[in-house]
């Protein structure tokens, strides 16, 4: 027996633990916070036209071809692109670009762990009532931001206590990836996801029936507030932004140009569906985000501050909705310690199940190409994103963190994406790329899909990606704005991220000088 | 909120839910 052929790869325990894993890689912060924002800043119900819109055209596809080339990998034993790709386009340089799919969750999961860590730590200090004296939008900001260390202030005199979060949630996403595919992640999405439905639906029912919480003021109802976010602006849908905007926010939202669905993907079996699965989690995501996201934090808002306040706080973003104005909120509702804890506890779920997700592609790299067990990836993973993680915490207030989220939760999910369409659907084939996503499925696709899939999800990527950078690249590549003292950050950020990429390349070099024997054929 | 608001919030709604309902009950059955 040869020593080098691959050993049987860990695979789903159930199909409803992969959807569970799959929508719980899918629903993130990002549901609860982000998506109200956006719909709220870009013409409300008329924003859901661009989103269901790219929702058809782009994210599920996009589910289709991840989940297709996942599954194509994982028959080759690859759970990560280096590997996918080397099979997809027989050229030398596949195995290199497949990196990038390396590069993206580990960058990832070194900076969207820390936000984790905070829901966390709020969870906590609603539970104590810690925040429990303010009661202004300011207060919660200066709280806030003592304890991200950018301030010291009698609430947190030093970072100790969002270095100590940080540990614990660190510690927790690595035991859950150390304990593998099915008795570590899958059992996490199968409690988690429950809760995050249950809590979502526990809060949103709260708000509903919160009426007019103060009588002096009619106008600021839940009803109001509900139509903050649905009465539609039609002229809003001529401007650009907002399908930009909307398109955005499904690429995020679905967890596409990841790498992580990929992986995910990769330990099913060769003949289990792909199109339903795929569809029944988007379907899921959705319900988190339009049904149960565009219900709590936007309506109690306005029912809490107004409509003008609302606007000023949706305007400054998903971190001061959730993190400024729902915590003041709460203080004034009855059993408010309950509703935050419950709150920032579902934000945790919906976090901590994401970013074991990102921290699962390096783990099957590092165990696949390079033969290590489960507990020594763990623990070099576990070691090499906490030190990863350090200049985020550290250097925050810099601008460090949202210099990352940039290239690589904006400008790298989009390249990465129009590469994976181009590889599946261009090189691969569409024969093949599409024999490949209808094996074993459940419901069969009609044909015009092929050519949503080759030209349509293609050219709305292609356009993202050419709007993205009209509008904001040039602003960010030369720093407009960026305070001469911040400076060094922005670049050791940039720095930080070449080097991550470096060194992806050299461990597939490495992997693939010292690989072990791999089958040189296409599935016909 | 305007009747157009109500419109598409219950438009928006009644997808998903149907998206999902329709989706479970096939994995569902085919389990």
């Amino acid at each position: 027996m040869n020593q080098s052929h691959p050993k049987p790869r860990e695979q789903w325990g159930t199909r409803f633990g992969l959807i569970m894993a799959m929508a719980a890689n899918a629903v993130g912060i990002g549901n609860f916070l982000r998506f109200p924002v956006q719909c709220a800043n870009n013409g409300g119900g008329a924003f859901m036209i661009p989103y269901f819109v790219a929702f058809i055209l782009l994210g599920i596809p996009l589910l289709w071809i991840e989940w297709g080339i996942g599954r194509f990998g994982g028959k080759y034993g690859h759970g990560t692109t280096p590997g996918m790709f080397h099979y997809l386009w027989k050229h030398p340089l596949a195995k290199y670009v497949g990196a990038i799919g390396l590069m993206i969750p580990f960058a990832l999961v070194i900076y969207y762990n820390y936000i984790v860590s905070w829901t966390l730590a709020f969870s906590v200090f609603s539970f104590t009532g810690k925040y429990s004296s303010i009661m202004s939008f300011q207060g919660m900001a200066d709280f806030l931001a003592a304890y991200q260390g950018k301030v010291s202030n009698n609430y947190f005199p030093s970072i100790a206590t969002a270095f100590l979060f940080f540990c614990i949630t660190h510690f927790f996403m690595m035991w859950i990836v150390s304990h593998g595919v099915s008795k570590g992640i899958e059992r996490l999405a199968k409690i988690a996801m429950p809760f995050i439905i249950v809590f979502g639906i526990i809060l949103v029912v709260r708000v509903l029936f919160l009426g007019t919480p103060d009588p002096k003021f009619p106008a600021n109802n839940i009803v109001n507030g509900l139509g903050f976010i649905w009465n539609p602006d039609f002229s809003m849908l001529r401007q650009s932004n907002v399908w930009l905007a909307a398109t955005g926010q499904i690429f995020f939202t679905l967890s596409v140009g990841f790498g992580a669905i990929h992986t995910y993907a990769s330990y099913m079996k060769p003949k289990d569906d792909v199109v339903l699965s795929g569809l029944a989690t988007g379907a899921t995501n959705e319900f988190c985000e339009v049904i149960l996201g565009g219900s709590i934090a936007i309506p109690v808002t306005v029912a809490f501050f107004g409509l003008a306040q609302t606007q000023a706080i949706a305007a400054g973003g998903a971190f001061d909705l959730g993190f400024f104005a729902m915590p003041i909120i709460f203080q004034k509702m009855a059993f408010g310690n309950v509703f935050g804890t419950i709150w920032f506890f579902l934000l945790f779920l919906a976090g901590i199940t994401s970013s074991v997700s990102m921290a699962q592609p390096m783990m099957s790299f590092l165990q696949e190409e390079f033969k290590m067990t489960r507990k020594t990836a763990a623990w070099i993973l576990g070691t090499l994103t906490f030190f990863f993680t350090l200049p985020v915490i550290f250097f925050l207030k810099y601008g460090f963190l949202n210099e990352l989220d940039f290239w690589i939760g904006t400008f790298a999910l989009v390249v990465f994406a129009i590469i994976e369409v181009i590889l599946f659907i261009w090189v691969f084939g569409e024969a093949n790329a599409w024999k490949e996503i209808n094996a074993g499925a459940d419901i069969r696709l009609p044909k015009f899909v092929l050519p949503v899939l080759k030209y349509v999800t293609l050219a709305y990527l292609a356009i993202l990606m050419v709007f993205w950078v009209l509008q904001n690249g040039w602003d960010v590549v030369t720093m407009r704005g960026v305070l001469p003292a911040d400076s060094p950050y922005i670049w050791f950020a940039r720095f930080m991220l070449i080097g991550i990429g470096v060194c992806m390349v050299f461990l597939v070099r490495i992997a693939w000088q010292k690989r072990h024997i791999i089958q040189q054929r296409i599935p016909e | 909120m305007k009747t157009s608001g109500w419109i598409f919030l219950i438009l928006s709604w009644a997808f998903i839910i149907g998206l999902m309902i329709a989706s479970f009950a096939i994995v569902l059955r085919k389990k």
